[in-house]
Order: C-alpha cells, then structure tokens, then sequence
C-alpha cells in the first residue's frame, strides 16, 4: 500500500504540504524517463534527497539541490511508501520545504506548480489556510506578499485585492500562486451546498415541481 | 415499515463495494464482471457495472437501503436512476490515488445536477499510513465548509457506520435548515 500518482494529479508543493499535515514519514520516490529522484521524509521534514540518471544510476543532484531540481519537474510518477525506519538517517538537507519551494519559484520563469490545478481568476476568494505550518519555517515574506496575506484573511476575491493593495493583476496571480504552493492560503469553495441547493430548488420551481425524496 | 435510500458513489476502486459489504445485514447484491481494460485490470479484477445493494436495519420501523453506482463513468446513466427517491448520498475518495480527483469532482458536480439531497465526502482508504489527509481531500475537491469530509476505512464496519451516522446528522441538519428556510419566506 502506498500513494501513487503523477505529478499531473499532485504537485511536488502539494506533497510537501501533505507530509506536513501528517506528519508523514517515509520515502518519496519519483520517476521520469531515465531519471529517478528519491526524497526521505520524517514527520513532515525532508531529510535527505538525490537525482540518478541513466542505467548507472549516476548521481546528478544531491540534497538542497536535488530538492530544487525536483521541484522543477513538471512531469513523472511517484510513489510515497510509509517508512519509521527513515528516522535513522541523518538530516542532510539544509533548509525546510517552504523555502526550497519559494527559491525553487524564484529560479524559475514558469508559472508556479500549485496553479497547475488551480485555476485563478479574478472572482477567486482567497482564505487563510488551516494547514499547520511548522513552527521552524524559514519562510520569509516580502511587503507584497504580506499585504495580499492580510487581505486572503478578510475572504476577500483578488478584484478586491487588486484595488486595495495596487498591486496589476499579473504580479497578484504569481504572488497567490506562490502563498497556495507554500501553503499559507487557499482557494475558498465557490459558494456553500446550502446555496447551491437554494439555487436548485429556486431552478426547479420556475421548471418543474420537485421530484419526491422518497419512493 | 419505513426505508429510506441512501446512494453511496464514487470513482472507479473508490471500495464502495467494499463499504457496503462491511455493514450490509444481508449478503449484498452485486453486478460485478469482470475488468475489460488494461489500467483498470491493474487496479482491481472485477468491477460493479450496474449496483451494489445492502440493506441495514435501525430497528424494526427503519431500515436503511444502500445502493452502490458503478465507479466508470460510461456506466453513469445508472446514476441517475440510482439517485431517484435517495434522502441522501456519500461520495467515497480513494485517499491513495489522486488519478481519480479530477473524476470524482465530475462526478460530484454531475450528483449536484442529479440531486438536490444532501451528501458527505469519506476519505476512503484512511488505514494506509501513506494515504492523503481528508482536509487534503477537501481542498482538493473543492468541498464546501458545510458539507462533511470525514476519514474512512471501508473494510471496517465500525467506520463505515460512523459514516454513514455522519451523513444521517447531515441530512437531519439540512432538513432543519431547510425548514428554517422556508420559515423565512413564509
């Protein structure tokens, strides 16, 4: 038993994410053509982390760095295995996955990863998130991205936040990608099923009488 | 007597055969055939392609009825004979497979088309220490704040029951609000 996937269905982001809610323990291994990338976890932390290539399995990238190149794949299947047994192994990746997440931002020209699911649009309402971020992050936010975070607090949609922070709308769409990759907001539900079913009981109304619960 | 229907879905291997054979007070009734495609075939050998039925019995006025659809979507004209007269529905997530996300959200969206009746979502497969949390879950699917997303193992009959005693206070809550609704506009 494990989860299976590709990164089409969930990011590297929101497996970090996952590991932190868990906390999970256990070996993230990845797959994408001749190149194999592994990651030890324990209890949400990323321990240690390499890239192999080829039938040699020669080692390209190794620690902070095979952290980094991974966040960049775009495209490979995973496995994450639950392992206690990683607890042994000593900790060699320098910093936490919030900040090899951000830097991994900062590096690339793409839109972040966390969007790949997650289409914004300028109705989008934002809320904080209510994922436990460890208390160890390393995570520092510029002026922006604390003004937009203080206005993810208030539920407010990103028109809002566009006009009471002044910041284009560009600028605002990568600075949410990058507070959802890291885990501090998320996408609010659209409207609740209360309302959903208000709406559907009004539709029905003007249409058709309702159909009886029972038979 | 009194019965009331409830309808239990989900994507393809979401286990909601499984979940009703864990808590039926009768040998359920299934369609299963077996697997006729390759990526199906890895996951599991045989498939319901029309329902599954249970039934459990509360006491001697009320007996639960628990149907299951068929998980791939090309059978999903039975959803909606399935759904006709159900008081409420529980969507299952395989928690271990985020393959099916995209899938299931279609299939919630088409069960909202469907159906007005209340519903919850169970983080299935919740006893593989790898398995994806159901506040994950819910962000992922997008469910709304008020709509139940409770952890599952629906090869052990004491969590499909708090399941399914989860979607019952649901729907109790639903009608209550309901009732207040219509208070209102009065």
């Amino acid at each position: 038993m494990a989860l299976e996937g590709s990164l089409q269905d969930m990011s590297l982001v929101d497996l970090f994410q996952v590991f932190r809610m868990g906390p999970k323990s256990g070996m993230l291994i990845l797959q994408h053509e001749d190149k194999r990338g592994v990651i030890y976890v324990h209890e949400g932390r990323l321990l240690d982390a390499f890239v192999v290539q080829g039938v040699a399995r020669t080692v390209i990238a190794t620690r902070d760095e095979a952290v980094l190149s991974l966040l960049a794949w775009h495209e490979a299947c995973f496995v994450f295995r639950h392992d206690l047994s990683v607890v042994g192994r000593p900790t060699r990746i320098e910093h936490d996955a919030e900040w090899l997440v951000l830097e991994s931002m900062r590096r690339s020209t793409r839109t972040p990863v966390a969007s790949t699911y997650q289409n914004l649009t300028i109705e989008t309402r934002l809320q904080l998130s209510p994922l436990p971020n460890s208390a160890e992050s390393s995570v520092s936010l510029d002026v922006d991205q604390w003004r937009i975070l203080s206005h993810a607090a208030n539920n407010e949609d990103l028109q809002t936040i566009c006009a009471a922070t002044n910041i284009d709308k560009e600028r605002t769409f990568r600075i949410v990608n990058e507070l959802l990759a890291i885990g501090l907001v998320e996408i609010a539900p659209l409207a609740s099923v209360v309302l959903r079913v208000r709406q559907l009981h009004h539709q029905r109304c003007l249409w058709q009488p309702l159909p009886s619960r029972l038979q | 007597m009194q019965i009331l229907k409830i309808v239990i879905t989900g994507s393809y291997a979401a286990g909601k055969s499984q979940f009703i054979r864990s808590i039926s007070d009768i040998e359920p009734v299934s369609t299963d055939y077996s697997t006729t495609l390759d990526s199906e075939r890895a996951l599991k050998k045989e498939t319901t392609v029309a329902l599954d039925f249970g039934t459990i019995a509360i006491n001697d006025k009320l007996t639960l009825y628990l149907f299951g659809t068929p998980g791939q979507e090309r059978f999903d004209y039975m959803w909606e004979h399935l759904a006709i007269g159900c008081i409420g529905y529980i969507v299952l997530v395989d928690s271990c497979r985020p393959a099916y996300f995209t899938e299931t959200r279609h299939l919630l969206d088409r069960f909202s088309e469907i159906t007005d009746a209340p519903f919850i979502v169970a983080a299935n497969k919740q006893d593989d220490p790898a398995a994806l949390p159901a506040l994950y879950v819910r962000r992922r699917l997008v469910i709304a704040n008020d709509v139940p997303v409770v952890p599952c193992i629906g090869t052990q009959r004491e969590s499909v029951k708090l399941a399914l005693i989860a979607l019952l206070k649901h729907i109790a809550a639903s009608a209550v609000e309901h009732t207040e609704d219509k208070a209102e506009s009065a």
